[in-house]
């Protein structure tokens, strides 16, 4: 997978317009571009972990938004306990450093399970069954009347991060564009080292990989358990951004969404992902002013892409 | 000659139809056993269960005394028993040189590195070039499976099976779609491999098949109706009605 010139040029131009995100928001007097900028940089993390598992693996699952609502949920409820424990677990539980990392171990954990039952099945079936046991966790938030149900969890203040205040928008932009660079730069060296043959391996031909001895489950197991991780995260950040979690995270729709992203971004180029969920972020946010049925417009220019461009627009970036 | 693969008493039935009727199979260790029969007579069902992707009704399969009637496909790659397709079955946007070296990987069983790139690696690369080398591919190492020719993908077909070492090479018509000259190649490729490897071989070209085989095993009708040196093959009455009349 190596980036031609013109993907290079795009790429650095891309990440040099984000840098400068919050000075163009300042420069033309719109403070809240500077949130629809994290909103993007944590969907293209949440998209990103979903290619890994469409695009690299092969695997369409259906049920991903299961992983970002669960990481988000985890950041909410302990801080939602944290005033009930002693110190220093109320410490504890609302600073990132310790919380962060158990909205990736959460899901990473519960994906070690459901993704043992998920593999192993494939195809169509594959698609019901991680839909099935993400509509599963959204039912039973809804069903948790202690953490909001249905109207969700208010976060009362974002995770602590040292010399970063809180409400500073400007600053928690930085936070979710660099964990952003990280993820897609850990994805990159995944995708290019042995495992990641392996896994283009399996997508491309499964039958082949068993006839030169390879097993293919632990290691659509292991992605499986790296892609909810990832997700977990891109959960944390969201759910500190708007400061809210709510089961809407859980729900099916948003692992459609998901699915659109990956789709149209181009599937398996990894930095695609990353166009497609700012594409479907910024549309959304520019289409629901017009009309609330946003949804129609988004339709046709959908199928456009897809018929158009059938590698997404990083493939049309590519040339060829 | 002690048996390398022993089946005995294979069976498979598709719903009415018996696609494997009791077979009984030996194949020695450092022969070429040729495994022909007309279309329908269940030579790739046959070769399917040895391999471990159809699991048969009855009957066990020893490779050098170990039982791996059980065993699923990446097991019995393990134990020394790899196959080749009839269809080519090849990593189609990689290079040559890239479907050899990740066999290479496997068969080295270091896959679960997820930080150093694969594609510089030259512990993997080296013993990849130098089978490429081997099945005549060598000068075509960087080319992408898809841009190569059918008989070239047919060789890389092989030197996929080759590399992962196997005592066995179960091979699947590897002459299929070859022409004529790229069949003699084949053929001489084959050959020379014998001093390392026993071939269990399915093959329409009777022409390679009597050039090949040390012996050969005749099947109708999912059963075996002849087995023997290819001349006492040549000469059987059976045989000639069954499949070789014509010719």
């Amino acid at each position: 997978m190596r980036e031609s010139p013109r993907q290079i040029f795009v790429l650095v131009a891309s990440f040099a317009l984000l840098a400068a995100l919050p000075w163009i928001a300042g420069a033309v007097g719109r403070p809240d571009l500077v949130t629809l900028g994290s909103q993007a940089c944590v969907m293209a993390i949440a998209a990103a972990s979903l290619d890994l598992l469409m695009g690299r693996t092969g695997l369409p699952s259906f049920g991903h938004a299961a992983w970002l609502g669960l990481g988000a949920y985890t950041v909410g409820i302990l801080a939602f306990h944290a005033r009930d424990l002693g110190p220093p677990w109320d410490q504890w539980a609302v600073q990132a450093w310790a919380v962060w990392p158990l909205a990736v171990l959460v899901p990473a954990a519960l994906a070690a399970v459901i993704g043992a039952l998920c593999l192993r099945t494939s195809g169509i079936s594959f698609i019901m069954i991680t839909l099935a046991f993400a509509q599963m966790f959204f039912f039973l938030f809804v069903a948790l009347k202690t953490y909001g149900g249905d109207d969700g969890l208010t976060l009362r203040r974002r995770s602590t991060i040292p010399g970063i205040a809180p409400r500073d928008d400007v600053a928690f932009f930085y936070v979710c564009l660099t964990a952003l660079v990280l993820v897609l730069l850990l994805l990159r060296r995944v995708a290019a080292s042995r495992f990641g043959t392996v896994l283009d391996g399996i997508r491309q031909n499964e039958r082949r990989m068993m006839a030169i001895g390879l097993s293919p489950f632990p290691y659509k197991l292991a992605a499986f358990v790296l892609s909810a991780g990832i997700a977990g995260l891109a959960g944390a950040l969201h759910v500190n951004l708007f400061r809210f979690a709510s089961p809407d995270l859980l729900h099916w729709t948003m692992s459609g969404e998901l699915m659109v992203m990956v789709v149209l971004g181009g599937l398996g180029s990894l930095w695609g992902a990353m166009f497609g969920a700012a594409a479907m972020v910024v549309l959304h946010a520019v289409l629901a002013q017009w009309t609330e049925h946003w949804q129609i417009v988004l339709g046709p220019i959908l199928v456009a892409v897809v018929l158009l461009a059938r590698r997404g627009l990083w493939g049309a970036l590519g040339g060829k | 000659m002690s048996a390398l693969l022993e089946v005995r008493g294979l069976a498979k039935r598709f719903g009415g139809l018996v696609a494997t009727d009791g077979l009984n199979l030996d194949v020695a260790s450092g022969e070429i056993h040729a495994l022909i029969g007309p279309n329908g007579a269940g030579k790739t069902t046959a070769i399917g269960q040895i391999a471990g992707e159809i699991r048969p009704d009855a009957g066990t399969i020893h490779l050098a005394g170990q039982d791996i009637t059980r065993l699923g496909v990446p097991a019995r790659v393990r134990a020394g028993m790899t196959r080749s397709f009839q269809i080519t079955q090849v990593l189609m946007n990689a290079s040559a040189l890239a479907n050899v070296a990740l066999v290479e990987q496997v068969r080295q069983g270091h896959s679960f590195r997820l930080w150093r790139p694969a594609a510089r690696d030259e512990r993997l690369l080296a013993p990849a070039r130098a089978m490429l080398e081997r099945v005549g591919l060598g000068a075509r190492a960087d080319v992408a499976a898809e841009d190569l020719s059918h008989g070239e993908r047919r060789q890389l077909e092989l030197a996929m099976a080759l590399a992962t070492n196997p005592r066995l090479l179960l091979l699947d018509e590897p002459m299929a779609g070859l022409g004529t000259t790229e069949s003699a190649a084949m053929t001489v490729l084959l050959a020379a491999l014998k001093q390392e490897v026993s071939i269990l071989l399915v093959e329409h070209d009777m022409d390679a098949v009597f050039a090949l085989a040390d012996r050969i095993t005749v099947l109708e009708g999912g059963r075996v109706i002849a087995h023997g040196t290819p001349a006492a093959i040549r000469a059987d009455a059976a045989v000639r009605d069954a499949y070789l009349g014509a010719a």
